[in-house]
């Protein structure tokens, strides 16, 4: 893990080593980060939602929480500062702005930086001061903007400023929400475990100030601790839970003495007699008289009271959103990528098994075996089903990788002058993990393309007669056995005439005649850009051969589709799953190997003469007025042949990296799935060999690479 | 002898990787795994055998060295077959009913040796074993770790661990 936790106190108070958990909140951090930035794009500026505003406030507190007990304090400082500002908007006592919506955004990308960082990915400590101030300036500047809920604190200013909050650093900023608390820990078998709480204080800037009360001493094991802070109790109570449990933990307002007085002045009506709260102090060591007189001591306890009473309000209208929250969590589970992937090996067995007993099945006699061969009817049924229950836990949902565009669309589009719409259809789409983690850099930058390239400046779209915000869209959706995800946009489409004088110009080999797809297909070589004007954001022309390399390594196609003037799509077609594909096998000699069905084009019986030579041993092969270079398995796999009468006579047709290339084979067996199995798990990387697979007799064959091949034909 | 040459080479690409360290550790007392390789006998720690199965033929891997006779499936998992009397050497190298392959785990890798016959299991206390001679540069150095003498037999330890993730075998990255 990055460092070791400068804050080893957290861990030594509760007496275990806290560094196995790190993993867990790096995800789980991860997680609620992802989520706020969601809800915040989703936000409506004009009329917030107030479930969303407690959401968001929710995600920033769990990091927050974590971070204190793992001892980040850089990610708990920042998210603290966040959260003082969404306490107020969710309170409604700031309205929310797109400043704040930005300045919540970058501080989301800032926090997953800190904790990258922390993980061990990078060295440079982040920045974060100007982004504080930042929050500090709203959270302040949104202070005087309010008309309605400005006599309150004004109140409490005063309040403030009498002096009973003189240590908190800056009291304008947060002054709302400054409560004086008692804090009473125990009965503690060792009191002096309420030390580490003076040290939590220490550490968390902003947390407040905390002070012994009763001398210092334990009374029965029972400690008491005045507190002035600005965080919410529920908060301050998960905070001391990480060096006290929390049934010895009980946080009262510091007026709270007063109210057992009962008919206080001023002391609000009590409507639930039940209140836990109260019941403690009855039964607490030192009865309530005593209690109550010993918080006035070193509190001017009037001071105190009127901010107590916002504050206590607030407390039950976040109270009810919690039990909810966790319901959801607890309906997922989180397993590791290996369990999963070990369960499908096993399930892998069983298919093979499956599928011996049913080729040896195939021999017995049915009228004789009938429930034999019922049982082997449902077996095969059960194991299909289980293989694609299996297969299914790894699949993902698109929106996974969809939901990271609102977001850079909106920062690209700032960034651009543009105005821009995402529209996202068919998120629910399931996508291998393996595959989603491939795609994501592909889309953005198609997603990206879309933007820079595609939209045009509001008012060049206005001038066209098309409305002035462009739309981007994604969709994803199942077509037979692959997912097709599609970048579509309605800007200026691409211009054949100018793809055409871009390639002349860089000595490609093209001609008018050219298909609208090959035109548009120039796009993916090296080095090819048509943007006028190169941006920060692209136009470089690095990327879009890169982002096909990459589609084509996951056993993908790209298509483009584009009309001038009306907008460009970008068509993606991958696989379902890395794990399984669609295989042609063919024999050479004695031995068999596997062809990706999706790279072979055709194949055809060899007729003599058909192979012609070029310089004495490249050999080529004349397919449909096009010439490609032969590739000889027998050879390349130096296969022993023992049976002399046969030769390869069959040609098949690959298509790999934009060329192609016969090989040469004895025979095509049969097509069929085959799952992938990793060579290099046990042995290493073997030349033109892509992986292995397992036949359904057992044995292990091998699945080419034909990308490596159709590069080999060409040297 | 061959087998002499071919070890003395692994020895020392052993030694070369190992970058001085002592390439040579001793054999401990515990239990060893005995099997032939033509003539002679050989031990291993029984704690790196994972199974022995009967040999089936392997699916062979083009433009591998010799002694990987190709890749075989384990129960789903693609196992490389090495057959251990071609690499140390012997003369002959037959596969009849009582070949075996014994699964091998090292580092975290399965990997199958072929050899011509299991013996036994034998425990070996210090007592048992002597150490490798010093047989100057003639043999392997690097993965003899002694000589177990039980009564009339004469074993040969060996760091089956140190030899299978040799560079030499170029069975691992």
């Amino acid at each position: 893990m990055g460092e070791p936790s400068p804050h080893s106190a957290a861990s030594q108070g509760a007496g275990i080593d806290l560094s196995q958990f790190f993993q867990v909140f790096f995800e789980e951090a991860g997680e609620n980060l992802e989520r706020m930035e969601q809800m915040l794009l989703a936000i409506d500026i004009e009329a917030a939602d107030e479930e969303t505003l407690n959401a968001i406030f929710r995600c920033a507190h769990s990091v927050k929480g974590g971070a204190a007990t793992f001892g980040f304090a850089d990610v708990a400082e920042l998210t603290h500062q966040m959260e003082t500002l969404l306490d107020k908007l969710r309170r409604h006592e700031l309205q929310p702005t797109t400043a704040m919506v930005d300045v919540l955004l970058e501080s989301g990308d800032a926090l997953k930086a800190q904790l990258a960082r922390h993980q061990g990915s990078g060295d440079d400590p982040i920045e974060t001061e100007a982004l504080l101030r930042t929050i500090r300036a709203l959270v302040e500047g949104g202070e005087g903007g309010v008309g309605a809920p400005l006599a309150r604190p004004l109140a409490v200013q005063d309040a403030v400023s009498r002096g009973a909050c003189a240590s908190v650093s800056s009291p304008a900023p947060i002054v709302t929400t400054v409560r004086a608390l008692v804090l009473t820990v125990g009965p503690l078998a060792d009191p002096r475990q309420a030390e580490n709480l003076f040290e939590l204080f220490r550490e968390i800037p902003d947390l407040g100030t905390i002070e012994p009360l009763d001398g210092g001493q334990a009374i029965d094991g029972v400690r008491r601790l005045r507190i002035v802070t600005t965080t919410p109790d529920a908060e301050l109570i998960d905070l001391c839970t990480f060096h006290v449990a929390r049934e010895a933990l009980r946080l009262e307002p510091a007026t709270e003495g007063y109210g057992f007085h009962a008919g206080a002045p001023g002391a609000p009506p009590e409507p639930d007699p039940p209140d836990p709260g109260y019941g403690f102090f009855e039964n607490a060591p030192g009865g309530p008289q005593g209690q109550g007189d010993e918080a006035v001591a070193p509190a001017p306890a009037a001071v105190a009271a009127p901010p107590v009473v916002p504050g206590a309000a607030s407390t039950p209208r976040t109270a009810p959103s919690r039990p909810a929250a966790s319901g959801a969590e607890s309906s997922t589970l989180r397993v590791s990528v290996e369990k999963v992937d070990q369960l499908i090996n096993l399930v892998g067995e069983l298919v093979i098994t499956q599928a011996m007993l049913a080729q040896t099945g195939k021999g017995v006699d049915t009228a004789l075996y009938q429930q034999l061969a019922s049982g082997l009817a449902d077996l095969e049924r059960n194991t299909r089903d289980l293989q694609e229950a299996v297969m299914s836990i790894r699949m993902i949902p698109m929106s996974v990788v969809f939901n990271r565009f609102p977001r850079m669309l909106r920062d690209l589009a700032g960034k651009l002058g543009k105005k821009v719409e995402l529209v996202t259809q068919g998120e629910a789409t399931e996508l291998d993990k393996g595959v989603i983690e491939k795609i994501t850099d592909p889309l953005t930058h198609l997603v990206r393309n879309s933007c820079d390239h595609g939209i045009e400046l509001p008012a060049e779209r206005l001038a066209r007669g098309k409305p002035e915000t462009g739309i981007v869209t994604l969709v994803a959706s199942h077509q037979g056995g692959s997912i097709v995800i599609e970048v579509r946009d309605d800007g200026k489409g691409l211009s054949r005439r100018k793809l055409l004088a871009k390639a002349r110009e860089r000595g490609l080999d093209v001609h008018d005649g050219m298909s609208d797809q090959d035109v548009y297909g120039l796009i993916f070589a090296p080095g090819f850009s048509t943007a006028s004007e190169v941006t920060d954001v692209s136009g470089r022309g690095v990327g879009m051969d890169v982002v096909k390399k990459n589609i084509v390594a996951l056993g993908g196609s790209v298509e483009i589709d584009s009309a001038e003037g009306h907008g460009m799509t970008v068509r993606v077609r991958l696989p379902l799953t890395l794990a399984i594909m669609d295989g042609m096998s063919v024999g050479v000699a004695d031995e068999c190997y596997i062809l990706p069905l999706s790279s072979v084009v055709e194949s055809f019986q060899v007729q003599p003469g058909m192979i012609r030579t070029i310089g004495g041993s490249g050999r080529v092969v004349e397919v449909r007025d096009e010439y490609m270079p032969v590739i000889d398995l027998e050879r390349v796999f130096d296969v022993p042949r023992f049976d002399f009468e046969k030769a390869a006579d069959i040609m098949v047709v690959v298509e790999a990296e934009g060329g192609r290339a016969a090989l040469l084979v004895d025979e095509l067996i049969g097509q069929q799935q085959i799952v992938v199995k990793n060579l290099e798990a046990n042995y290493r990387r073997v030349d033109d060999v892509s992986g292995a697979t397992i036949l359904g007799d057992g044995r292990v064959a091998l699945i080419l690479d034909v990308g490596a091949l159709v590069r080999r034909s060409r040297h | 002898m061959e087998m002499v040459t071919e070890a003395e080479v692994v020895a020392r690409h052993e030694a070369a990787r190992a970058g001085g360290k002592p390439a040579t550790p001793t054999a401990r007392h515990g239990e060893y795994l005995t099997f032939r390789l033509g003539s002679e006998e050989y031990g291993i720690d029984i704690l790196r055998v994972q199974e022995i199965r009967s040999y089936e033929p392997p699916t062979r891997i083009a433009n591998a060295p010799p002694f990987i006779k190709g890749v075989v499936n384990l129960r789903g998992v693609i196992v490389p077959i090495i057959d251990l009397r071609l690499k140390l050497g012997c003369e002959n190298a037959e596969y009849n009913a009582f070949t075996v392959v014994i699964v091998l785990n090292v580092r975290g890798r399965v990997v199958g040796a072929v050899v011509d016959s299991v013996s036994d299991v034998l425990e070996l206390g210090t007592g048992h074993i002597k150490p490798a001679p010093e047989l100057s540069t003639k043999v392997d150095a690097g993965f003899i770790t002694g000589i177990g003498s039980v009564g009339e037999r004469m074993l040969i330890l060996m760091d089956i661990e140190g030899l299978m993730s040799s560079a030499e075998m170029g069975l691992m990255p």
